[in-house]
């Protein structure tokens, strides 16, 4: 079988190599990995929490400008790893996208059509050269009026895939694990439960004691389908919780 | 469009008249969980693996996909280059029907998916799709099956397989295939198929069946109905 000519370009622009891979797509997965983050989303009974690390890269910034969680719609949030720019630019075609659907059909986006739309347009990027794939993934969680909690995760290759529990960033590999024995057994977990999982399970994963200025969580919940980030007040709660647990 | 700013084909000619990002988007096929079909006198069946690890939930994404009511199709490769297929291949459905106030028939959209997956190998700034499709319709002329590759090639089959185990689950269909199958037969023997090259237990998460009948409906299988399948053929 002749060699391929591709002349190296295979690893420059989303173009297939020999074996049918594609460089460009594995290189922004590697640059999701390169900001030394990591995000977590958890599904419960009846509420999705997520919750990632806030790192003030810097004493002299202010730290309420500092932030991986973003709301797309009142009902829906995100959380991002990865390239900050390229994240920015993916959070403002998703707010678009939610407010042309509100606009052209009357109601409100579900996660899992937003899910689908940001992964189409991730999958443009990976086959047509003149765009590169963003160096971001993006985990989305809201209530759906019928399916419930719903937790989706859509990645630079253009996949996106409803979870239980998702893993995001440097340690996803180690988290992955903690959480597959944690869900094992189908736990049934109540909006508090959630929390207190979410919360004790980041500790664990990064084997770090964290303060409340350090974490970022946000929830959406039966209760309250707003999607809503924690105050430090309220996280504070937890940790001690979970510090006078163990 | 951003396209245009590659005014030229990615996809050249190798000196040895080959193609090879073609035959590159093949072998990505080819590493691509198995999908495989089966043509009876009354109906075809659609089989695929489904494997996704525990955290997922395997409810959230099918693999097979509704085209028209009585079109459906699976994939075997990357998942979000066969979304781009569906949607155009529905768009498409829908533009025929406007024009001639007729259902589109499976031949005709089949002729349509595989000239967009032409275009993608010869059009400036794209690549290939990397995925192989397998499209079963049921028409005015009976039941119908199509295979369709990244060049953008179709053959009408009566029973094929897509993806890793294509060689295996091949022969293993040859050998069981017969003019004469009903659609009951042709689903044990998918499901049968399937299991040959199945890595580990197969049970009714982690493959997706459909079926399109003389009714001429596309239907996804619910988890219940392939358990009962999967449980006649043991």
């Amino acid at each position: 079988m002749a060699r391929g000519s591709s002349a190296g370009y295979d690893r420059h622009i989303t173009i297939f190599s020999p074996e049918g891979r594609l460089y460009q797509v594995e290189y922004a997965f590697k640059a999701v990995k390169s900001v030394n983050q990591t995000a977590l989303g958890f599904r419960g009974d009846d509420s999705v929490v997520i919750i990632t690390q806030k790192k003030v890269p810097d004493k002299l910034i202010d730290p309420s400008s500092v932030t991986n969680m973003y709301k797309i719609t009142p009902l829906i949030g995100c959380v991002l790893v990865g390239m900050t720019a390229d994240g920015k630019s993916l959070i403002q075609r998703a707010r678009h996208e939610a407010a042309q659907f509100k606009y052209k059909y009357g109601y409100d986006i579900p996660v899992n059509f937003l899910a689908k739309r940001m992964a189409d347009t991730a999958q443009v990027y990976t086959q047509h050269a003149y765009m590169r794939p963003l160096g971001v993934e993006m985990t989305l969680i809201g209530m759906d009026e019928e399916l419930g909690p719903q937790l989706y995760k859509c990645d630079p290759a253009g996949t996106y895939i409803g979870y239980k529990a998702c893993t995001s960033g440097v340690k996803d590999q180690e988290a992955t694990n903690f959480l597959e024995k944690k869900y094992k057994s189908n736990p049934k977990l109540s909006t508090e439960e959630t929390i207190q999982l979410a919360i004790s399970s980041f500790q664990s994963i990064l084997a770090v004691d964290f303060k409340a200025s350090d974490l970022e969580v946000g929830i959406v919940s039966a209760a309250s389908p707003k999607f809503e980030l924690l105050s430090q007040q309220e996280i504070d709660k937890y940790l001690t919780q979970i510090a006078e647990r163990d | 469009m951003g396209d245009d700013l590659y005014s030229f084909s990615l996809t050249t000619f190798s000196p040895s008249g080959k193609l090879v990002q073609i035959e590159y988007a093949l072998a990505r096929v080819n590493a691509g969980s198995t999908s495989l079909a089966v043509k009876a006198k009354n109906g075809v069946v659609l089989a695929t693996e489904k494997k996704l690890p525990p955290l997922m939930d395997e409810a959230s994404i099918s693999k097979v996909s509704m085209i028209t009511e009585n079109i459906g199709m699976v994939y075997s490769g990357m998942g979000p280059d066969s979304r781009v297929l569906v949607r155009k291949g529905r768009k498409k459905a829908q533009a025929y029907f406007r024009t001639y106030k007729e259902h589109i028939s499976t031949a005709a959209l089949v002729k349509e998916l595989a000239s967009i997956m032409q275009e993608f190998t010869q059009s400036g700034g794209v690549r290939p799709f990397g995925v192989s499709l397998l499209i079963a319709g049921f028409d005015d002329s009976g039941p119908h099956l199509y295979q369709v590759d990244p060049s953008g090639s179709y053959w009408a089959w009566k029973a094929s397989a897509i993806g890793k185990n294509m060689v295996n689950a091949k022969t293993f269909l040859e050998k069981r295939y017969n003019d004469d199958l009903e659609l009951e037969d042709a689903i044990h023997t998918a499901i049968l198929t399937l299991k040959e090259g199945f890595e580990g237990e197969m049970n009714e998460n982690n493959i997706e069946l459909a079926i399109v009948d003389d009714k001429r409906k596309v239907r996804v299988l619910t988890p219940a109905q392939v358990k009962d399948y999967i449980g006649e053929i043991q």
